[in-house]
């Protein structure tokens, strides 16, 4: 199919779509005017049957938790298929130096820039833990925290290059928080059924309102979320980098001969 | 004025689409295709919103203040997150295509010219 004949082809199917889209939009409720009968009841149900303000949290962990589970797994699937994908090529290797480019120096890192990744990168660190650990009482979450911690570990190789951070952030650990992280889940979906509950039924103690260790089980099924997401996120950063690194003799570069 | 967020979320998808379909380069693809998904957060997050309600965040506020629907909103955030591996999924395929076949262009990696 040539470019113009693929071009025409989308012209035409906007102008087919383009009274239909207008017509649902002229028939859409009242922006911002209309009852919202589920979010209205999760609003007045969570606070008193789970002991949680923050209701996403209520939502993603809990009322909703169990498509939470399933949306977990995509990311395992996502990030497995990443690591199967890069990993397959190049290998690990912690004491490569990075990749050069023909004709292109790699200039000297300024002392201002390692001074304040070292800095910053520990700064986010703590933050994204601490947006992870308040899931239940203020914005935040596993979901955020984890990739708040995961950028904050990319930071570190903005301020160390490829060998320093390969040294520091070990992919062996963060494998096992984004398996460990996605067992824990499941395993807080099982813990209840062995009391004979319903999975992810939430039957710890549910805490005080507005306290950090409110919400009883979201509190489990949060942690397996903040240290997947984060061990996927950091999972994912280092393979790319990998990809930045030398090939060494022995390794298959896989490159396309030119 | 209460048409425009329905009008922003086609907007998004169309152009979104425009791009995919006229794109010369996987990258810039799976850029679009993260467009043409902004475009559901933005309806989700259109269909939960209230006039003069607040974040469904009930540290400072009392449980019971206006609100908006909090289950639009984690679903948008959970689609956020799952987004972004995907979109980390596509790229290191489009990463070892172009080892394999040394371009990024839709146009000559088509399967059946070869």
């Amino acid at each position: 199919m040539s470019r113009r004949l693929r071009l025409l082809l989308f012209a035409l199917a906007v102008l087919c779509a383009l009274p239909a889209m207008w017509r649902i939009a002229a028939h859409m409720p009242r922006f911002g005017a209309h009852p919202l009968p589920y979010g209205d009841a999760i609003n007045d149900a969570a606070p008193r049957e789970r002991h949680v303000t923050n209701m996403v949290t209520a939502v993603n962990f809990d009322y909703r938790g169990f498509d939470t589970l399933g949306e977990e797994f995509m990311l395992l699937c996502a990030v497995t298929g990443v690591v199967v994908l890069l990993r397959g090529a190049r290998g690990q290797d912690l004491d490569a130096l990075p990749g050069v480019v023909a004709g292109r120096e790699i200039a000297d890192r300024a002392d201002a820039t390692v001074l304040l990744c070292r800095a910053i990168a520990p700064l986010i660190v703590v933050f994204g833990i601490y947006v992870a650990l308040h899931a239940t009482v203020t914005p935040g979450g596993g979901f955020q925290g984890g990739v708040i911690v995961a950028s904050g570990l990319l930071l570190l190789y903005l301020g160390e290059g490829y060998r320093g951070w390969r040294r520091l952030v070990r992919s062996r650990l963060f494998e096992a928080f984004e398996g460990g992280g996605a067992a824990l889940f499941v395993a807080a979906g099982l813990a209840p059924m062995l009391l004979g509950r319903a999975f992810l039924e939430n039957v710890l103690p549910l805490g005080q309102l507005r306290d950090m260790l409110s919400g009883g089980l979201m509190l489990v099924v949060n942690a397996g979320v903040a240290f997947a997401v984060a061990g996927g996120f950091t999972l994912l950063f280092i393979e790319f980098m990998e990809e930045t690194r030398a090939v060494r003799e022995g390794d298959d570069p896989g490159e396309h001969p030119t | 004025m209460t048409l425009l967020p329905w009008l922003v979320a086609a907007w998004l998808l169309g152009i979104g689409l425009y791009g995919i379909v006229t794109s010369r380069n996987y990258v810039h693809l799976i850029g679009c295709l993260g467009v043409l998904q902004s475009a559901t957060y933005v309806l989700l997050l259109a269909v939960g919103y209230k006039w003069n309600a607040g974040a469904p965040i009930f540290y400072s506020h009392p449980p019971g203040t206006p609100a908006v629907d909090p289950v639009v909103q984690a679903l948008v955030l959970t689609d956020i997150v799952i987004g972004a591996t995907v979109t980390a999924l596509l790229l290191a395929l489009a990463l070892q295509l172009h080892k394999k076949r040394g371009s990024l262009d839709p146009e000559e990696l088509r399967p059946l010219r070869r």
